[in-house]
C-alpha cells in the first residue's frame, strides 16, 4: 500500500502554479506571433557577425578604458551625493526617528513611485532636462539611488534602534541625541555594507546609461553597434564584462570582511 | 602601551582612507568636469521640468497604449517561461550535488556569468542588429539574461538541499531518478516558484526599458513621445508603466504568500 506523505493542498497549489504557467505561455506565444523567417534570417547572420567579432584588435582599448572610467566616476559621484541626501531623509522616514508621522508616510509613497520607474527612464528624463553628458547621468541616477538608500537605511534604523531610541527618549534626549548618539554609532558598518552593495549595482547601471545619452562606455558601445563595427564592440563587451565581474568579486570580499568585523 | 599603539594605528588608517576618499572625489570632479553649482541648480530645474512639462498627463491616446502594455506582459510571460526551462536544465547541471561532471559545472559557470554580467540592454542592441527592430530581439535578450540569472539562483537553491535526505535515500538503494523525485524536487519547488516570480517582475521592468534600443514593449512609446517633445503623453505612458509594475509586484507577492 502507498502512503501519501506530501502535503495535499500545497501540492495542489503547486500543480496549479505550473499549469497556469503553461496556460499563460501558449496564448502569449501565439499573441506575439514571432516570425519564423525573421528568426531564420537572424540565425544565418550569426556566423558572419561572430567572424567579424573575432577579429579583435586592441586599438580602441585606451578610448574604451577612458570612457569606462567616466562610467565608474558617474556611479561614484552619484553614490556620494545620494548618501548625503538619503542620510538626512532616512531619519525623517524611519518610524523610530521621524519627527512627524504624516511626513514619513508621504515620503514613503514618493519613494515607492520613484523606485518603480526604471533607472534608464530616469536618465532619459535627466538627459532631456540637462542635455547630454555625464552630469545628466549623475542627476538621473540620483533619484532612484536616494530612494533605494533611504528605504534600506530606514529599515535598518527601525530594526536596530529600538531599545536605544527608547532609552534615550526615556532620559529626555532630543531628536539630535537620538540620531547622533543613539542610532548612528551602532549602524555605521551596516550602512557601509549597503553602500558598497548599491555601488556595485550602480556601476552596472552606469555602464549602459551611455546608450541613452548619458556619457560613459555605453555611448561607445552604441556607436559601434550602429556603425556595425563588431570587432571593437567585442572588445567593449569584454571590457564591460570584466569590470562587472571584478566588481562583484570585490564587493563580495568587502561584504564578507564587514560582516566579520561586525561580529 | 600595546593598546595605545593599536589605537594610533587605527587612527592613521582612518585618516588615510579619508585622504584617499577625498583624493578620489577631487579626481572624479576634475575628470568628468563636474560642475557642482551647475548640478545643484540643475536639481530644481529638473524637478520643475518634471512637474511643469509633464503635467497634466495627456490621456487622448490611451487606446494606443493598450497594445504595448499587452506586448510587455506577453514578453514577460514568454521570456520567463523559456528562461525558467533553460535555467532549470543548466541549474541542475551546475549545482555541485547534481552535476554530471565537475568540468561541465565549471564551463557552465563561465558561460552563465558572462550572460548575466553583460547588461541586457547591450544584449538587446546586439540582437536588434541581428534580427531587426521588433519584439524578437527583446524577447531573446530577456531570455539570454534571464537564463543566466535563473541558472545561478536555481543552482544555489539546489545546493542548499538537505544532504541527509539524499543520504537516507542512497542508503535505501534509490536510483538517481527516485532521488530526484523524492529528495530534490520537493525541496527545490518553493525556491523555484519564488525565483521564477521574481524573474517575471524583472522582465516586466526590463521590457519597459528594451524599447529604448528598438526592441519593442512599452519603452518604445516613451522614446517616441520624448523624441517628439510630447512630454504630457510621456507622463501618461510612465504612469501606465508604474501602475503595471506595481500591480505585477502586488500579484506576485500574493502568489508567493499563498504558495510558500
Amino acid at each position: 500500500m502507498k502512503i501519501p506523505i506530501a502535503h495535499k493542498s500545497t501540492q495542489r497549489q503547486q500543480r496549479f502554479f505550473f499549469l497556469s504557467m503553461i496556460v499563460l505561455f501558449i496564448p502569449c506565444m501565439l499573441y506575439l506571433d514571432l516570425n519564423y523567417m525573421q528568426f531564420k534570417d537572424g540565425l544565418s547572420r550569426i556566423p558572419d557577425i561572430v567572424y567579424k567579432m573575432l577579429q579583435i584588435s586592441f586599438d580602441e582599448l585606451p578610448e574604451l578604458l577612458a570612457e569606462l572610467l567616466t562610467s565608474v566616476i558617474v556611479a561614484f559621484l552619484c553614490i556620494v551625493i545620494s548618501v548625503l541626501f538619503s542620510f538626512i531623509l532616512a531619519f525623517l522616514v524611519a518610524e523610530k526617528t521621524t519627527p512627524n508621522r504624516v511626513l514619513s508616510n508621504v515620503l514613503r509613497v514618493i519613494i515607492v513611485i520613484i523606485r518603480t520607474i526604471p533607472t534608464t527612464i530616469w536618465v532619459l528624463l535627466a538627459v532631456a532636462s540637462m542635455g547630454f553628458g555625464p552630469m545628466a547621468g549623475v542627476l538621473g541616477l540620483l533619484f532612484p539611488t536616494v530612494s533605494f538608500l533611504v528605504r534600506v537605511f530606514a529599515a535598518q534604523i527601525d530594526e536596530a534602534g529600538k531599545d536605544t531610541v527608547e532609552a534615550i527618549k526615556a532620559v529626555g534626549g532630543t531628536w539630535w541625541h537620538v540620531v547622533f548618539n543613539g542610532v548612528l554609532p551602532s549602524l555605521s558598518t551596516t550602512f557601509l555594507a549597503m553602500i558598497a552593495f548599491k555601488f556595485e549595482i550602480t556601476v552596472a547601471e552606469t555602464v549602459i546609461l551611455g546608450m541613452v545619452g548619458a556619457g560613459g562606455i555605453g555611448m561607445l558601445l552604441q556607436d559601434y553597434i550602429s556603425f556595425y563595427e563588431f570587432a571593437p564592440l567585442m572588445l567593449g563587451v569584454l571590457t564591460v564584462f570584466t569590470t562587472l565581474f571584478l566588481m562583484e568579486l570585490i564587493t563580495n570580499q568587502i561584504r564578507l570582511r564587514i560582516g566579520r568585523r561586525a561580529r | 602601551m600595546n593598546i595605545e599603539i593599536k589605537a594610533r594605528q587605527r587612527k592613521t588608517k582612518r585618516l588615510l582612507s579619508l585622504v584617499f576618499f577625498v583624493a578620489a572625489l577631487l579626481f572624479s570632479i576634475w575628470y568628468i568636469e563636474f560642475d557642482l553649482i551647475g548640478f545643484l541648480t540643475g536639481i530644481p530645474i529638473f524637478v520643475r521640468f518634471l512637474t511643469v512639462d509633464f503635467f497634466p498627463p495627456n490621456v487622448s491616446d490611451v487606446s494606443n497604449y493598450v497594445r504595448p502594455v499587452l506586448d510587455t506582459l506577453a514578453f514577460g510571460i514568454v521570456a520567463t517561461f523559456i528562461a525558467s526551462m533553460v535555467g532549470l536544465i543548466i541549474g541542475f547541471m551546475m549545482a555541485h550535488n547534481t552535476t554530471p561532471h565537475p568540468a561541465i559545472r565549471m564551463g557552465l559557470r563561465g558561460i552563465v556569468s558572462f550572460s548575466r554580467n553583460v547588461p541586457f540592454l547591450v544584449w538587446a542592441s546586439i540582437l536588434v542588429v541581428l534580427f531587426g527592430v521588433g519584439s524578437m530581439p527583446g524577447i531573446f535578450a530577456l531570455i539570454i539574461f534571464g537564463s543566466g540569472f535563473l541558472s545561478r539562483v536555481y543552482a544555489e537553491a539546489i545546493e542548499e538541499i538537505d544532504p541527509h535526505t539524499m543520504e537516507a535515500l542512497d542508503a535505501c538503494g534509490a536510483t538517481s531518478l527516485q532521488k530526484l523525485k523524492h529528495a530534490i524536487i520537493p525541496q527545490f519547488i518553493p525556491g523555484f516558484i519564488s525565483w521564477t516570480l521574481f524573474m517575471f517582475e524583472i522582465t516586466i521592468r526590463a521590457s519597459a526599458v528594451l524599447g529604448l534600443v528598438g526592441a519593442g514593449g512599452i519603452g518604445s512609446q516613451i522614446k517616441q513621445t520624448m523624441d517628439l517633445f510630447q512630454y504630457s503623453k510621456t507622463a501618461t505612458v510612465i504612469t501606465i508603466m508604474v501602475v503595471m509594475i506595481l500591480v505585477v509586484e502586488f500579484l506576485t507577492q500574493r502568489i508567493r504568500e499563498r504558495l510558500i
